[in-house]
């Protein structure tokens, strides 16, 4: 579903990420694993259009993507959620919810939409309870929740995850993963950039370490999960 | 000089600070559009005023096109100024910073105020009052009847944006991109088509508060460069980027002025509202009605 071939992508003139190639099977949850710094959120937003100055090939469903602006590839369906929850703090819930759904906003979509934000508040019942707070009050897991719940209101068939555990309880932490799990049984695609390396390893099938802007390992997550360089540098021995 | 008529003056001089008040307001709110969506401070701002003053001017004065014709067809020309702006001064800029976007308004205002002077000279004009000029005399004070017709698309205008930012989701992109920029794109929102949205609603704002003004004030091409720095002023006095703060701005602006005008001495009219702005930002550098987190100069 999403073919990266020896993509390099830059901030400034230094490329933060180096000759990349990584390959997304349709239906699968692939986790990607590095230190603070290795080029994981840079790879994401290269990957949505938030990083335009780029060399190699995204192709996503059959078409290359890398020249395509943010908007564009949304629309596409990948959805990206950002790190550090980048959720519109000064609106209401609710607000986010429909700016999530921004492109079915047309009038014949009415009915549509309604129904979808339905299922949305069902998947986060805490958010549909709080869907006239403003967005910035929430709570830690919540805002993650609703940075979610807003991707998905686009109706992604890929869903970028930058760090959803970042900053949150261990029992939310496995709410957010169960959550993670549950859209993957009903179709979406997932690519999880994750510290935590234990939890985002048992829920893929495939992952991949980056270092320092570079691929340095990749298998099956069941293999990495057991590899003694993977041990030593992300699961604490 | 008896109460009654000290009362009178004070209640001229109120109305008259209103309605200058209310054109700084417009001219505020416009630049309150552009910079939170882009972080510009759109420096020609005050050209779209003057603009929306001498295109109604040759529109109803030259060409009889009556005013209800004249109005709309003036706002239209001087929103399709505006676009035409986002696409030859603000898009071709290709390492956009706010200081290279900002210096490109000035250039846009430079052009379009030598525009004007080839086109309507260097002469002052005068728009017929919409609803004619004889004065409604209120408790000693005379008022003229355009005076109702500014304060009124004040009124109009703030209600407008009000329904367009809270009620339609494409307003409700437009706060997202000030919020939030990268977020926006994620979501799916275009934020160039966002900026050029908002250049038109700024000229066309601008556009109104010049036509509306001109049947009190006259207009000429030169008169951008003022309105735009009294604009400002109401702008960052209500604090940037606040609408409220930019109708409270813009009124205590035209107040200060017409009572300083009135009782204290005339000539300084200018000087009254810009030294309540410098005292205001010394006790209070965000704006009265300024959030202290949400302003942001940090790129500067
Ligand atoms: N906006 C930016 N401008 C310039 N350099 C940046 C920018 N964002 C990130 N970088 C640099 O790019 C490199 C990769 O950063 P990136 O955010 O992708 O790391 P990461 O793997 O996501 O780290 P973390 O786990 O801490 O989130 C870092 O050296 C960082 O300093
Ligand atoms: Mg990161």
């Amino acid at each position: 579903m999403l073919e990266i071939r020896n993509l390099t992508a830059a901030y400034a003139a230094i490329p933060a990420i180096r000759d990349i190639s990584l390959t997304v099977p349709e239906g699968g949850i692939v986790s990607i694993i590095g230190a603070n710094g290795a080029g994981k959120s840079t790879l994401l937003k290269a990957i949505s259009g938030l990083i335009q100055k780029k060399s190699g090939s995204i192709r996503f469903a059959g078409q290359d993507i890398i020249c395509e602006r943010a908007n564009r590839i949304v629309a596409r369906g990948i959805s990206h959620v950002a790190e550090g929850r980048q959720i519109f703090a000064h609106m209401k819930v609710e607000d986010n919810i429909h700016l999530g759904a921004y492109l079915y906003h047309r009038r014949r979509h009415r009915q549509e939409l309604q129904e979808h934000i339905r299922q949305v508040y069902e998947m986060f019942p805490v958010l549909g309870r709080r869907s006239r707070q403003i967005a910035g009050t929430l709570s830690g897991g919540e805002q993650q929740m609703l940075a979610i719940a807003r991707a998905l209101m686009a109706r992604p068939k890929l869903l970028l995850l930058d760090e959803p555990s970042m900053g949150l309880a261990p029992l939310v932490v496995h709410d957010i993963f169960a959550i993670i799990q549950r859209l993957n049984q009903m179709g979406t695609t997932i690519l999880l950039v994750e510290q935590n390396a234990r939890a985002a390893l048992r829920i893929a099938a495939y992952a991949y370490v980056l270092e320092t802007g570079q691929m340095v390992l990749e298998g099956p997550a069941a293999t990495l999960l057991t590899d003694s360089r993977v041990k030593a540098a992300y699961l604490g021995g | 000089m008896n109460m009654a008529s000290l009362a009178g003056q004070l209640l001229q001089y109120i109305v008259t600070g209103v309605t200058i008040g209310s054109i700084y307001a417009m001219v505020a709110i416009g630049f309150n559009i552009i910079y939170n969506v882009t972080e510009i401070i759109n420096l020609a701002q005050g050209e779209f005023v003057m603009l929306g003053g001498l295109v109604m001017v040759s529109l109803h004065m030259l060409w009889k096109l009556p005013l209800i014709a004249a109005f709309p067809v003036t706002v239209v020309i001087v929103t399709g100024i505006g676009l035409l702006m986002n696409y030859a001064a603000i898009r071709p800029i290709r390492r956009p910073t706010v200081l290279t976007l900002i210096i490109a308004t000035i250039a846009a205002s430079m052009i379009i105020k030598g525009a004007a002077m080839l086109i309507w000279g260097t002469d002052s004009f005068d728009l017929t009052a919409f609803s004619g000029r004889t004065p409604i005399l209120i408790a000693g004070a005379a008022i003229q009847p355009q005076y109702f017709w500014v304060i009124g698309f004040l009124v109009v205008i703030v209600a407008g944006l009000t329904f367009f930012f809270d009620k339609t989701i494409i307003g409700k992109a437009m706060s997202a991109c000030s919020e939030n920029a990268a977020a926006a794109q994620l979501v799916g929102i275009d934020v160039r088509w966002m900026v050029l949205l908002s250049f038109a609603l700024s000229a066309a704002i601008g556009a109104i508060a010049g036509i509306t003004m001109t049947p009190i004030a006259l207009m000429d091409y030169d008169r951008g460069a003022m309105l735009a720095i009294k604009g400002f002023g109401a702008a960052v006095l209500g604090g940037l980027g606040s609408f409220p703060g930019a109708i409270v701005g813009g009124l205590m602006m035209g107040l200060i002025e017409s009572l300083g005008a009135g009782f204290l001495w005339s000539g300084y009219k200018d000087a009254y509202a810009l030294a309540a702005l410098l005292i205001v930002l010394f006790i209070r550098p965000s704006g009265i009605m300024g959030n202290r987190d949400v302003i942001r100069f940090k790129r500067f």
